[in-house]
């Protein structure tokens, strides 16, 4: 089934870049959170892609059909948060200011993020084209009958 | 020269051996059955996700990726058994 594979392989990639594009949107969002659930203003996430051997997930009758030699999948292994201190402003009337009057704003530089989201979305355009010429070769292959 | 012998028709234990054709049958029948309750399978999936998308929890591109694996799937059948049919028919109309 190597049609198939192809299309899960691709379903990984589209998965992955989804969730790229979801951190990049919450770190946008958060971009001036200066308090979380813990109390500490907002870091930057960031996601840690993993490339995973598709053999792994097929079972033995696909195996020994060869169908899916060399095929690795994508997958999001874990999402780490940016240890970088934040940009600290003097807002002395701020709640979240310290004893001095300065405000940690958080790590997120919405450039970088905005360069995330671009990527990851393009990501996932080139994820949907591979999708889409599967298909195309796929209908391809069932005109031969016609 | 020799003359032709007529002797299968005289005598039948020469017949020609019946060959054993029900487990072919079956094989063919078997195959049949696994091939279209896979594309049964893929359909059933592609519904279950398309009722979960629909009912706010569902993976969009999942989803569609099982729509399209149960299209081609069932595109693949319908090949399939066009050509059996027109193998058929061809058989049919044959002038006995």
């Amino acid at each position: 089934m190597d049609f198939l594979t192809a299309l899960q392989i691709s379903g990984s990639g589209l998965s992955a870049q989804r969730t790229r594009v979801n951190i990049a949107a919450s770190n946008l969002a958060n971009a001036e959170s200066t308090r979380g659930p813990d109390g500490q203003p907002y870091k930057r996430h960031d996601p840690i892609l993993a490339a995973v051997p598709f053999e792994a997930q097929l079972d033995a009758a696909n195996q020994a059909h060869g169908g899916s030699q060399g095929a690795v999948g994508v997958e999001v292994q874990h999402i780490v948060e940016d240890p970088s201190p934040g940009r600290k402003v003097y807002l002395p009337g701020h709640p979240d200011s310290d004893a001095n009057g300065f405000v940690t704003f958080p790590n997120v530089n919405p450039i970088n993020e905005t360069v995330n989201l671009l990527t990851a979305s393009r990501g996932y355009e080139a994820n949907a084209t591979a999708v889409e010429t599967l298909k195309s070769m796929a209908q391809r292959a069932l005109d031969i009958v016609r | 020269m020799k003359p032709i012998s007529l002797g299968s028709i005289e005598n039948p234990g020469l017949a020609i051996e019946k060959p054993e054709t029900p487990e072919v049958a079956e094989g063919f029948g078997a195959a049949l059955k696994e091939a279209v309750s896979k594309v049964d399978a893929m359909q059933v999936d592609a519904d279950a996700q398309s009722q979960a998308l629909a009912g706010g929890d569902g993976n969009l591109h999942e989803t569609m990726l099982a729509l399209e694996k149960a299209d081609v799937a069932m595109k693949v059948a319908m090949k399939v058994r066009n050509k059996i049919l027109d193998a058929y028919n061809e058989v049919m109309r044959m002038s006995v």
